[in-house]
């Protein structure tokens, strides 16, 4: 099935969710940062894609359910609901204060609670193991009314101590709920600690399964996966279904990563601006297949997946706009069926306009075209078929090539600007160093428009290289030779990562230094920053916070 | 008010088994859970005329209230039951959170509840509901005396939105009220009888022993109570309680719950600020209960004071304290 998600644009909100959900904490002083990361792809895919809504008419009666049964995730959900458009975007600094609308807990809109809530807010959480025997009833009644509307229930693993989520699970299979579904935000930790130490959950999937629900495991922020498992929860028949999200508590923030400490605690105001440079600062590794050899494609993006990438980089040659020939779309489709990883497709081709809808049928996410292959009207016509079709647009420009004229009035809807730093043609090509200062000077112009999508860089990027022009702004790292060209692809992606993450880490402690919190910062990072000390020549800095 | 001349006995739950049937007819979205007990509670008569609208979930009382809070915020009428002990025994925190909180059109309507739940035992002898339901906001409280009024009360709940619990009684009851002129509102007690020395404030199955009690007094001690049927615990009839005070001077209140927190904790809250005046709290004396077979309820009633000729005891020595 087409997950249809635009994946860039969807990254890029839920980003944008992390974002404001830090700046609310922050700012109220309180709150529960570790949920609202771990459950932010998971309600950013249904609130941004799979969730049918109207953010200007939220009672409306066709609508699908969205039940918060893990009502401390709070932050993010309200963050989810303001960049959805529900509710101004500023609002979210009245957090947890006295007389915001952003309640510690979501609580149900209604007439009698319009002080409290805002329209949109279908459930009153914060009271654990509620939600999914609600959502029973609701499914139960929308079934009762002939609607063919969905409902949608998050459900937190430290919750499932709770025996009335089971109570639930039982009358759910019981009454046939297949207009039900459960997501289990597993991030394995509990407000006292590792879920398996307070009260183990495992084995989760044999307990829903011995449930008689229809069980799909995933990684939970892996947005594809979220919108595969999604789609196929909706054609299930005769049973609920529960997707077990395998999440990471505080994901995004590395040291509030997997740490029982970040359960319910708020950051001090002061380190806003390094959080969310951190976040801002999120970057994607593509390998692209066509490094060694035009071969054994499926073991390579099986690999890949394996070893940590997050998309794959797809280099379609047709002989005639590049000097050499690769894959086509018939390929493309054939690879497709392997993996629900990303595909992101680089079409060095002629006219793309010509034969841009058989891309779209092999199931690319990303399709990025050339700007030397294709006038403004070709691109236009291109552009607006891919974001109906739920493709995320790319433009390429070659080393030698400017962004074009036009450009700038496709800013709202293109997702990434693939800046080349080599030659295209064929892999294994260094580097070519005049392209920084013209990728610095694109991100400056690009932000300075506006501009909210990706930079990507592609071409000699390996550990060396990564780091410039990660700096310089590009936050898709396409990867060839520097991931194939060593039988460890793990330890590669993980060298990349390491060599990217160098470079932010400066950055923060950087950030730290000008606003004056330089040694707030080291203490809060501290174990963070010990594997990195030695890069940023801070060893005796760390060595002596004790 | 007119009581019924008959005084026949008749079964409160039977009573509501056959209202939820007669309003699901007039109101397609009254919807009905249960939980295992929709054979005692009368609600499987509900079940075998809509049975699309009828869910039992089993022995899982938190599920079964919250799985009615959902199907209200989907707009239905939703009617939950079970035993007293377990709702709100079981659930009180769903209640509060999943059903008061939003204010949901949830109608919690219990059976066995008090000590005349007889057999069973303490275990099943609810005598805390009350204080728990009437504590939380947006709930209201209905505690019927008769067949009749459990009839007259469930349309009256259908028609008030919101969540409602109503608390019934295990064994059969006196018919107190005449179907054709008996009243219910929520917020009104009912003066089933005028008086001058004192006035009996009763809810539930201890509406009857008022009367008797106020037979007894009149009769051995020479003393005019006035009965008032407080079914309505919660909003509770301030302007009549205000009234009996000012006219009787004394106020006594009889429930088959603890003397804390139930219509005894409420009539004193209500006349403790308007027109304060002895108020004499008789229920179970913070006690558990324990089991009495069917025929000897009125034995249990008596050994723990809710006996009429207990009660006229009390209410008599009340009396004389005062003058």
């Amino acid at each position: 099935m087409t997950l249809k998600m635009r994946y860039l644009d969807l990254k890029t909100k839920i980003r944008a969710v992390r974002m404001l959900a830090i700046e609310g904490i922050a700012e109220a002083g309180s709150g529960h940062p570790g949920a609202s990361f771990s459950a932010a792809e998971i309600m950013g895919a249904l609130y941004f894609r799979k969730l049918v809504h109207n953010q200007f008419d939220p009672f409306w009666k066709g609508r699908d359910y969205f039940i918060n049964s893990k009502g401390h995730s709070a932050p993010g959900f309200y963050a989810t609901l303001a960049v959805s458009g529900y509710f101004p975007i500023e609002e979210i600094k009245s957090l947890r204060g006295f007389g915001s609308r952003l309640q510690g807990h979501p609580v149900r809109y209604s007439e009698q609670q319009q002080k409290w809530s805002v329209p949109g807010i279908e459930y009153s959480g914060g009271s654990e193991g509620i939600g999914l025997s609600v959502s029973v009833g609701l499914a139960l009644a929308n079934r009762l009314d002939g609607n063919a509307n969905h409902i949608f229930t998050l459900i937190g693993d430290g919750e499932s101590n709770e025996g009335q989520v089971w109570e639930a699970a039982m009358s759910a299979a019981k009454f046939r709920l297949d207009n039900l579904t459960a997501i289990l935000d597993r991030n394995r930790i509990q407000q006292d600690g590792f879920t398996e130490d307070i009260m183990p959950l495992d084995p989760v999937r044999d307990k829903w399964v011995a449930f008689n629900w229809n069980v799909i495991e995933i990684d939970g922020h892996r947005v594809e996966q979220l919108i595969d498992a999604i789609n196929k929860s909706l054609e299930v028949k005769d049973k609920p279904t529960i997707i077990i999200a395998n999440t990471v508590k505080g994901y995004g923030i590395k040291h509030m990563t997997n740490n029982p400490q970040w359960h319910g605690k708020a950051p001090p105001r002061k380190q806003t601006p390094i959080l969310l440079e951190e976040l801002d600062c999120e970057f994607l590794i593509a390998p692209s297949i066509i490094a060694g050899g035009k071969e054994n494609y499926e073991e390579k993006i099986r690999m890949a997946e394996r070893g940590g990438a997050d998309i794959i980089h797809l280099d379609v040659m047709d002989g005639r706009f590049v000097p050499n020939h690769t894959f086509l779309a018939d390929t493309i489709h054939k690879l497709r069926k392997i993996t629900s990883m990303p595909f992101d497709a680089h079409l060095m081709i002629e006219s793309p306009a010509a034969v841009i809808d058989d891309y779209i049928a092999a199931r690319c996410d990303v399709i990025t075209v050339h700007a030397e292959a294709c006038k403004q009207d070709e691109f236009s016509e291109i552009n607006s078929k891919l974001i109906s079709n739920g493709i995320s647009p790319g433009i390429a420009i070659n080393p030698d090539t400017a962004l074009p004229d036009w450009i700038w009035d496709y800013l709202d809807s293109i997702d990434v600007i693939n800046i080349l730093s080599v030659n295209p043609g064929f892999p294994g090509q260094k580097f070519i160093p005049t392209v920084l200062p013209k990728m610095i000077n694109a991100v400056k112009e690009l932000r300075r428009n506006g501009y909210k999508g990706y930079v990507e860089a592609d071409g000699g990027i390996d550990s060396l290289t990564l780091p410039l022009v990660y700096e310089a702004g590009a936050r898709i790292l396409v990867t060839g030779n520097a991931v194939y060209g060593t039988p460890d692809i793990q330890g590669a992606i993980l060298q990349l990562k390491h060599s990217a993450n160098v470079v932010l880490e400066k950055k923060l402690l950087n950030l730290s230094t000008s606003i004056g919190i330089r040694d707030d910062w080291l203490k809060t990072r501290k174990h963070i920053l010990i594997p990195f000390a030695n890069e940023l020549e801070i060893e005796e800095e760390i060595h002596a916070l004790k | 008010m007119l009581l019924s001349k008959g005084k026949a006995s008749l079964d409160m739950r039977s009573a509501y088994g056959d209202s939820l049937v007669e309003a699901g007819l007039k109101y397609p979205q009254i919807v009905c859970v249960g939980a295992d007990t929709t054979d005692s509670l009368k609600t499987k008569k509900f079940g075998n005329k809509f049975p699309e609208r009828f869910f039992n979930v089993g022995i899982a009382e938190a599920n079964l209230v919250s799985v009615a809070a959902g199907l209200a915020m989907a707009g239905k009428i939703a009617f939950a039951s079970t035993y007293a002990a377990f709702l709100p025994g079981r659930c009180l925190d769903q209640i509060r959170n999943a059903i008061c909180y939003p204010n949901l059109n949830v109608k919690l309507v219990v059976s066995h509840a008090g000590l005349t739940v007889g057999p069973d035992g303490a275990s099943h002898q609810q005598i805390e509901d009350l204080a728990t339901m009437r504590a939380i906001p947006n709930m209201k409280v209905i505690v019927p005396s008769d067949a009749i009024s459990v009839m007259k009360l469930i349309s009256t709940s259908v028609r008030t939105r919101g969540p409602v619990y109503m608390r019934l009684a295990r064994p059969p009851s006196e018919v107190l009220y005449d179907d054709s002129t008996a009243e219910f509102s929520l917020g009104k007690g009912n003066l089933l009888r005028e008086g001058k020395d004192a006035t009996l404030i009763g809810c539930g199955l201890m509406v009857s022993t008022s009367i008797k009690a106020a037979e007894i007094l009149r009769e051995e001690y020479s003393i005019n109570c006035g009965v008032i049927d407080m079914f309505s615990v919660k909003p509770i009839d301030d302007e009549l309680l205000e009234k009996a005070a000012k006219d009787t001077g004394l106020l006594v209140s009889i429930e088959e719950h603890n003397i804390f927190g139930g219509l005894g904790g409420a009539v004193a809250e209500s006349v403790s600020s308007r027109y304060p005046v002895p108020v004499e709290r008789i229920g179970v004396a913070d006690v558990f209960g324990e089991s009495a077979r069917d025929e000897e309820l009125e034995l249990l009633l008596d050994v723990y004071g809710l006996s009429p000729a207990n009660v006229a005891k009390k209410v008599a020595e009340a009396v004389k304290r005062r003058k």
